[in-house]
């Protein structure tokens, strides 16, 4: 039974690969089929699809930027110094 | 003649390292690579002057040679963690592909909204990703980075689709994985 299924449907590793792929690109028709047919009948693969999709909006939402004048201005000091030497 | 150029140079230095070095940071989100890009677009800058023939602004060309900086960066990067190693897999599958019993993600039970505003997930959720060996740390974040989709990045870094899902597909596993074993609730 799990044969076919894997058949069928997908491995956890391919079908938690497919999510991935998901997430990133397109799935064709076939595709779609083979990872919804595995979710119905995974719920640790599905699990896996709801926190990698959790996961990116966290990754997302973590981008700040934060950095002082201070740091600006020892690096323009710092580029000045080794232009010279290329002229 | 090369005392001109030097004086323009240090002019567009002042001017414009602040805009360049926010923007680098943004794409990088790491000050010191940033500096090191910024610092390096000045330089190619000060060999390539005289071919400057100032059709565009001088802020469109030092743009310019820092996007092209920040996409040779991220090629790099991403190309040294294109080998996909099974022995990594196998320690969330087994050989047919079937989770691991003790790595099979587990219902975490809280709203999504719930853990993204917790202060403490998201601390989990950084030392999980530094956690990460460096390229792959590159690969999961690449497309908000470069808030680009999946198949431009792949474009401008010269890899094939199926690399890069399978990087992410690799990456993810582990971050999800410390997420869950790390996360405790009090």
């Amino acid at each position: 039974m799990k044969k076919i299924m894997h058949i069928l449907f997908l491995s956890c590793k391919k079908a938690t690969e497919m999510i991935e792929k998901k997430l990133n690109f397109k799935l064709s028709w076939y595709e779609k089929i083979q990872l919804e047919g595995h979710k119905m009948m995974c719920s640790a693969c599905k699990n896996y699809e709801k926190q990698s999709k959790l996961i990116d909006i966290g990754i997302a939402k973590s981008k700040e930027k934060d950095f002082s004048q201070e740091d600006i201005n020892q690096l323009k000091k710092l580029i000045n110094d080794k232009l010279p030497n290329i002229n | 003649m090369g005392n001109n150029k030097t004086v323009d140079l240090t002019e567009l230095v002042d001017q414009y390292t602040d805009d360049l070095y926010s923007w680098a940071f943004y794409k990088v989100s790491d000050a010191e690579v940033a500096k090191d890009l910024v610092q390096d677009t000045f330089l190619a800058a000060a060999e390539k002057i005289s071919s400057f023939k100032g059709k565009s602004s001088s802020k469109t060309w030092l743009f310019a040679i820092l996007k092209n900086k920040i996409t040779d960066y991220y090629r790099k990067k991403v190309i040294q963690s294109v080998s996909v190693d099974q022995e990594h897999f196998s320690s969330y599958f087994n050989e047919k592909g079937d989770w691991r019993r003790e790595k099979m993600p587990k219902d975490w039970q809280e709203k999504e909204e719930h853990l993204l505003d917790d202060i403490n997930f998201q601390r989990l959720l950084e030392e999980c990703l530094n956690a990460l060996p460096e390229s792959w740390n590159t690969a999961v974040k690449l497309k908000y980075l470069l808030s680009k989709k999946g198949e431009e990045i792949c474009q401008e870094l010269d890899i094939s689709p199926t690399n890069y899902w399978q990087i992410i597909h690799r990456a993810k596993l582990q971050l999800r994985d410390c997420i869950e074993t790390n996360w405790v609730k009090d």
